[in-house]
C-alpha cells in the first residue's frame, strides 16, 4: 500500500510517529549512498574505494542524520497541531454522512435525550430560582422571619407583639412587619380591587430596596395619625399612573382615602413584593388587647453569628410580654422563634420540586441508557467497517475518537432540541408556574442552569458514546475480521453490558410509573372527596365596603339588605345568602375557644376551628342537612344572646358521646364575654382544602354583632355573596354585577367564581404534577420497551443458528420460546425488582403530596410491576415469534 | 580537470534545489547529480548540505516527500514542489537575478 505524507490523507490517519521519522531518514540516506557507490563502481572503482569516496563526498553524515530527523519530527508535531482541527472537521463531516443514513436512530437519540436535557434544564431553572438562589435582597444571609412558635403552628404577630419587639429587642439591626391588604383603588371612573400590603415604615430599608423614583418610608410615615403614604409597584405606576415622572407626592384614592405617593418600586422586585400593587405605610398604634395576629415579621440580624443570642432575646421578650396581656391571651407554651427568611419564602414546595426534578432527571438517564444501548448495537453491527479501518492503519484511539465524535454530534443535536424545549418550558413556568413555586419571575437560563446544561450535554455524550466506543473496539483486529463471517460475534461483555443498560432502564422506569400511579390515584381521590354540598350552579363573589363611606352600622346594614333584595329579584336566581368564608378552601377566620365543660388546662393551647359567619339562608342554599337542634332565625338578632351552629365533625370531636346542642363556649380567649350556646348541628363542609380532614367548623350568625369592636367592623364590611342559580351562572353574572354597580359604582365586585371553578382550582396543582410525572413515565415506559425489544431482536438474530439447529433437531417451538423469553425477562425482572425497591425509598419522601393512598400502597406497587412485566413480555414475544417462524433450513443455508 | 569548484554563496542552495524540482519530482541523489551536471562541477555542493536543505524545505512546507519506486526499482524518497515552494522559487529567483545584475553592474562600471 502506498502511503503519502500528504494533508489530504484518509481521515483515520494519525501521522508519522518519531520511530517512523527516524527510519525514513536512515533509509533515505542509505539509498543515497548505495546509488553513489553504484555510480562509482560503474566507473571502475572497487567497491571498497567507491564506499570511501561516497562517504567523503557526502560530508558530515551523522550531523546530517540528526538534523534531518529533527526537522522531520518538528514538522510532524506542527502538523499534528494544525490537523486536529482539520481532522475534527472531517470527522464531523463523515459522522454526519453516516448518521443521515440511519435517520430513525438519529431522531430517536436526539429526540429522547433532548427531551431529557430540556425538561431537566427547565425544571432545574425553576428549582434554582425558587430554592437555590439567595434572595435578591441586600445581604440576604442576615434576614430572618420571626414568628410565634406553637408547634405545629407558626403564628404571625399582633400589633402588640410587633410594637413590643420593636422597642425591646437588641440583637437585630432592624425589624419590619407586613400584612396583606386588598384595597379598592378608584381613579374617579372605575373601581378595582387590588392586592397590596400594609408594611411597617422599616420594611424597605430593612430589605435594602431602593425605590426607582421617590423615597422609601421614614419614621414619620409610620406615626399614627400622620398623613397616609403609599409606595406603588412599577406595574401600577405604568398602568394606572401613565408612567409619569411627576407622580411623587400626588394622592391616589384607596378604599376611599387619599394616600400620598412616596415612591415607585423598580421593575424587578423580590419574592415578597411580587404580585403586590401597592405598599401602604402602617400606622400601628397600641391596641386594647394582644390579638389579632396578622403581621408577618421579618428581621435583619446584626451579625449572622449572633443568631442564638437573638433567639434567646426573642424568648426573653415574649416572657416579659406574657403577663402584660394575660387577660386576652393564655397560651404560655407558645414562644417566639425565628427561621431563615429564605425558608419562609420557599415554604413547602421542596417536595414538589424534588419529585419533578427527579422525574425529569430519571427520564434523561433512561434516554441516555437507551441511546447507549442503541449505539452499542450500531458499533457491534459495524465491527467489520471498524476492523477494516483499523487494518488500514487507524489506531484504536483514532476509531474511539471517531465514535466519540459521532456521539458528541448526537449529544449536541440533543442539546439543541433540549435548549429549545427548555426555552419553551421556562416560558411556561414563568407564566403558569406561579401557582406552584415562589420566585417564578426570576427563572432564567443562566449561571448554574447553563452549567447544568453543559454538564448534561457532556455526560450524555460520554454516557452513550464512550461505553460503546470502548467496548465495541476492543480486541485484536484480525480476530474481529476473521470472525465476521460467522454470526456469533458481539463479545459476551458487550452483550452483558447492553442487558445491564436495559435492566437499568426498567429500574428507572419502575419508580417513575409508581410515582405517577400514586399521584393519579391522589387526583382521583381528591376528585371524589365529598364536598358536603351541591356544587353545581353556585356562584360566589366578594364585596368589601370601604371604611370611609361605611363607618356607621346603618348604611352597612342598608347596603347588604338592599343588595340581597335586588339580587333575589333577578331572573334565574333561586336563592341568595351571605357568608364571610366559602368552601372548599376559602375560610376567612379561624377562632380559638374554650368549652364550658372542658376548659383548656393552663399552659395548653385552646382548640382552633374555622369560624364562618353566615346568614340563615346559607344552610338551605348549600344544601346542608340539619342533624340536631335548629338553624339561625329571627331570634338571633343583634341584642340576643350569642349562638352558633356547629357541624357534625365538630360535635363528634368535642362531644363524642352526647348531643352538642345546648353546650356553651367562650370565643377567642375572652374570659369575661357572655357564653355562646350551640343551638344546632349540620352536615360537614370542606373549608380548609379538599385534602384536609374534617376537624369541625363553627357557624355564627352574620347579623349577630354590630360594629362596636374593631374586628367586628372588618367582618361586617366584608361579605361573600353566595347565589344559587336556576340558569347557567355565567348568564346571571352580568346582571349581578349591574346590581352592585347601581348600588355603589365605586365598589369592586371581585373574586367571582362558580363553586365548580373553585373546586377545579383546588385540583390544579395535583393535576399538573400528575400530568407531568405521568407524561414522563409514559416516555420512560416507551424507551424501556424499545430497549428490551432491541436487545431481544438482536439476541434472536445472533442466535438464529442455534435456534435453527434446535428446531432441526426436533426441539419444540415452545422450548425456543421459553429460551428467548427467559433470556429477556431475566433482565426485565431484575430491573423491576431494583426499581420497586428504589420506589419504596423514594415515595416515602413524597407522602405529603399524597391523599387517600399510602406511599407504599401495595396495589400500586404490584400493579405497576405487573404492568411493566406484561408489556416487556409482549415486547420480547415479537422477536421470539419471528425466531420460531423461521425455516431452520434457510438459516443454516445462509451460514 | 576543471578548476577547483567554488564554495556556495550563502542561501543559494535552496534556490538551486527548488529550481531543480520544477521539472519533475526527484530523489536526493537525482537532485545532486542534476546540479552537478548543470554546473559542470563549478559549484562545490556537499551531499550533506543538500539533504539538510531538502529536509528544511520539507519542514517548511515548500516541498513534499513520498516513497516511490525509483527508475531501477528501488524504494526512494521523492520530493515534489508544493504551491508554496513554487511561489518561493519565483521570489528567490527574481532576488538572485537582481543581486547578480547589481554585482555585474558594479564590476562593469570599473
Amino acid at each position: 500500500m502506498r502511503r503519502k505524507d500528504h494533508p489530504h490523507r484518509p481521515f483515520w490517519y494519525l501521522g508519522r510517529g518519531p520511530d517512523r521519522v527516524r527510519s525514513d531518514v536512515d533509509e533515505e540516506l542509505d539509498v543515497h549512498l548505495e546509488m553513489r557507490v553504484e555510480e562509482l563502481t560503474s566507473r571502475g572503482l572497487s567497491v571498497e574505494a567507491a564506499r570511501r569516496e561516497a562517504l567523503r563526498r557526502f560530508g558530515d553524515l551523522e550531523g546530517t542524520r540528526q538534523y534531518c530527523r529533527r526537522q522531520g519530527q518538528e514538522k510532524e508535531k506542527s502538523m499534528q497541531r494544525g490537523l486536529i482541527f482539520q481532522d475534527l472537521k472531517q470527522d464531523i463531516q463523515v459522522c454526519l454522512r453516516d448518521l443521515w443514513r440511519v435517520p430513525m436512530l438519529m431522531l430517536t437519540i436526539v429526540g429522547t435525550v433532548g427531551l431529557g436535557i430540556g425538561a431537566t434544564t427547565a425544571i432545574f431553572s425553576a428549582v434554582n430560582a425558587a430554592l437555590l438562589r439567595p434572595l435578591p435582597y441586600e445581604d440576604p444571609a442576615r434576614l430572618v422571619r420571626i414568628y410565634t412558635d406553637a408547634p405545629p403552628h407558626k403564628f404571625r404577630f399582633s400589633v402588640a407583639d410587633h410594637l413590643a419587639l420593636q422597642e425591646q429587642q437588641t440583637s437585630f439591626q432592624q425589624i419590619a412587619g407586613y400584612t396583606e391588604r386588598a384595597m379598592a383603588f378608584s381613579d374617579g371612573e372605575v373601581a378595582e380591587r387590588l392586592t397590596g400590603r400594609v408594611v411597617s415604615w422599616t420594611y424597605f430599608e430593612l430589605l435594602g430596596i431602593r425605590p426607582a423614583i421617590g423615597r422609601h418610608f421614614t419614621e414619620l410615615d409610620g406615626r399614627p395619625g400622620g398623613p397616609p403614604a403609599v409606595i406603588v409597584s412599577h406595574g401600577f405606576w405604568q398602568q394606572r399612573l401613565g408612567a409619569r415622572a411627576d407622580v411623587i407626592g400626588r394622592p391616589i384614592r384607596l378604599d376611599g382615602s387619599d394616600y400620598a405617593i412616596a415612591g415607585v418600586l423598580p421593575r424587578l422586585v423580590g419574592p415578597l413584593e411580587q404580585g403586590q400593587e401597592f405598599f401602604v405605610a402602617a400606622q400601628w398604634d397600641t391596641p386594647p388587647r394582644r390579638g389579632p395576629f396578622f403581621i408577618t415579621v421579618i428581621g435583619r440580624l446584626r451579625n449572622r453569628s449572633e443568631e442564638s443570642a437573638a433567639a434567646s432575646d426573642l424568648r426573653a421578650i415574649n416572657r416579659r410580654l406574657f403577663p402584660v396581656w394575660q387577660a386576652s391571651y393564655q397560651d404560655d407554651k407558645a414562644s417566639w422563634g425565628m427561621m431563615d427568611l429564605k425558608a419562609h419564602v420557599i415554604g413547602d414546595v421542596g417536595t414538589i420540586a424534588g419529585v419533578a426534578l427527579s422525574a425529569v432527571g430519571l427520564v434523561w438517564l433512561i434516554a441516555c441508557a437507551n441511546a447507549s444501548s442503541l449505539m452499542i448495537a450500531r458499533v457491534t453491527s459495524r465491527r467489520r467497517e471498524l476492523a477494516v479501518r483499523a487494518a488500514l492503519g487507524a489506531s484504536r484511539g483514532r476509531v474511539v475518537r471517531y465514535l466519540l465524535a459521532e456521539s458528541g454530534l448526537l449529544a449536541m443535536g440533543a442539546t439543541v432540541v433540549g435548549v429549545l424545549l427548555a426555552w419553551v418550558g421556562i416560558g411556561l413556568l414563568r407564566d403558569f408556574g406561579a401557582g406552584y413555586l415562589p420566585r417564578t419571575q426570576e427563572i432564567t437560563l443562566e449561571g448554574p442552569v447553563l452549567w447544568l446544561l453543559a454538564a448534561l450535554t457532556a455526560a450524555s455524550g460520554l454516557l452513550f458514546g464512550l461505553i460503546p466506543a470502548v467496548n465495541g473496539t476492543g480486541g485484536p483486529v484480525d480476530q474481529s475480521l476473521r470472525s465476521l463471517g460467522r454470526s456469533s460475534t458481539g463479545s459476551i461483555a458487550v452483550r452483558r453490558l447492553r442487558r445491564v443498560l436495559v435492566g437499568s432502564q426498567f429500574a428507572v422506569a419502575t419508580p417513575l410509573l409508581v410515582v405517577a400511579a400514586l399521584l393519579i390515584s391522589t387526583l382521583n381521590e381528591l376528585r371524589q372527596v365529598d364536598l358536603g354540598f351541591e356544587s353545581g350552579s353556585l356562584l360566589t363573589g366578594a364585596i368589601l365596603l370601604p371604611a370611609k363611606q361605611y363607618q356607621e352600622p346603618g348604611p352597612v346594614k342598608a347596603f347588604w339588605d338592599e343588595l340581597q333584595r335586588r339580587v333575589e329579584a333577578l331572573p334565574g336566581v333561586s336563592g341568595v345568602a351571605f357568608a364571610d368564608g366559602r368552601p372548599p378552601a376559602g375560610v376567612g377566620n379561624f377562632n380559638n375557644f374554650d368549652l364550658e365543660e372542658f376548659p383548656t388546662p393552663p399552659g395548653q393551647s385552646p382548640p382552633v376551628t374555622p369560624w364562618v359567619a353566615v346568614t340563615p339562608e346559607y344552610f338551605r342554599l348549600l344544601g346542608l342537612t340539619l342533624l340536631q337542634g335548629r338553624l339561625f332565625d329571627e331570634r338571633d338578632g343583634l341584642e340576643a344572646p350569642p349562638v352558633v351552629v356547629v357541624d357534625r365533625a365538630w360535635a363528634r370531636r368535642f362531644f363524642p358521646n352526647q348531643g352538642a346542642v345546648g353546650k356553651r363556649l367562650r370565643e377567642g380567649g375572652c374570659t369575661d364575654c357572655p357564653w355562646t350556646t350551640v343551638v344546632g348541628v349540620v352536615s360537614d363542609v370542606k373549608y380548609a382544602g379538599l385534602d384536609k380532614p374534617d376537624e369541625g367548623s363553627v357557624y355564627w350568625p352574620m347579623a349577630e354583632r354590630g360594629l362596636s369592636h374593631p374586628i367586628d367592623q372588618a367582618t361586617a364590611r366584608f361579605r361573600y355573596l353566595v347565589l344559587r342559580t336556576s340558569a347557567d351562572p355565567g348568564t346571571v353574572l352580568p346582571a349581578v354585577r349591574q346590581v352592585v354597580r347601581d348600588l355603589d359604582p365605586s365598589l369592586p365586585f371581585h373574586n367571582v367564581a362558580t363553586m365548580e371553578e373553585l373546586v377545579a382550582q383546588q385540583l390544579r396543582m395535583p393535576r399538573s404534577l400528575s400530568l407531568l410525572v405521568g407524561g414522563l413515565a409514559v416516555v420512560a415506559l416507551i424507551l424501556s420497551i424499545v430497549g428490551i425489544y432491541g436487545v431481544m431482536a438482536y439476541y434472536v438474530q445472533q442466535h438464529s443458528k442455534e435456534i435453527s439447529i434446535r428446531a432441526a433437531l426436533g426441539g419444540s417451538p415452545v422450548d425456543v420460546l421459553r429460551l428467548i423469553l427467559g433470556q429477556g425477562m431475566k433482565v426485565v425482572v431484575s430491573g423491576v425488582v431494583v426499581g420497586s425497591l428504589t420506589a419504596l425509598a423514594l415515595t416515602r419522601l413524597m407522602s405529603t403530596l399524597l391523599f387517600g393512598i399510602g406511599a407504599a400502597d401495595a396495589f400500586t406497587f404490584v400493579g405497576s410491576a405487573v404492568f411493566l412485566l406484561a408489556v416487556a413480555l409482549a415486547a420480547c414475544l415479537v422477536p421470539a415469534r419471528r425466531a420460531i417462524g423461521v425455516e431452520p433450513a434457510s438459516i443454516l443455508r445462509n451460514e | 580537470m576543471s578548476p577547483r569548484p567554488l564554495p556556495l554563496v550563502q542561501g543559494t542552495l535552496d534556490l538551486l534545489v527548488l529550481h531543480t524540482l520544477l521539472s519533475a519530482p526527484m530523489h536526493g541523489y537525482g537532485i545532486a547529480t542534476r546540479v552537478h551536471e548543470r554546473t559542470d562541477g563549478d559549484l562545490a555542493i556537499e551531499d550533506a548540505a543538500l539533504y539538510q536543505a531538502l529536509h528544511r524545505l520539507d519542514r517548511n512546507g515548500l516541498v513534499e516527500a513520498e516513497w516511490r519506486p525509483s527508475e531501477n526499482n528501488r524504494r526512494a524518497r521523492y520530493y515534489t514542489l508544493t504551491p508554496a515552494g513554487r511561489k518561493r522559487l519565483r521570489e528567490e529567483a527574481a532576488n538572485w537575478r537582481r543581486y547578480a545584475r547589481a554585482v555585474e553592474a558594479v564590476l562593469q562600471g570599473g
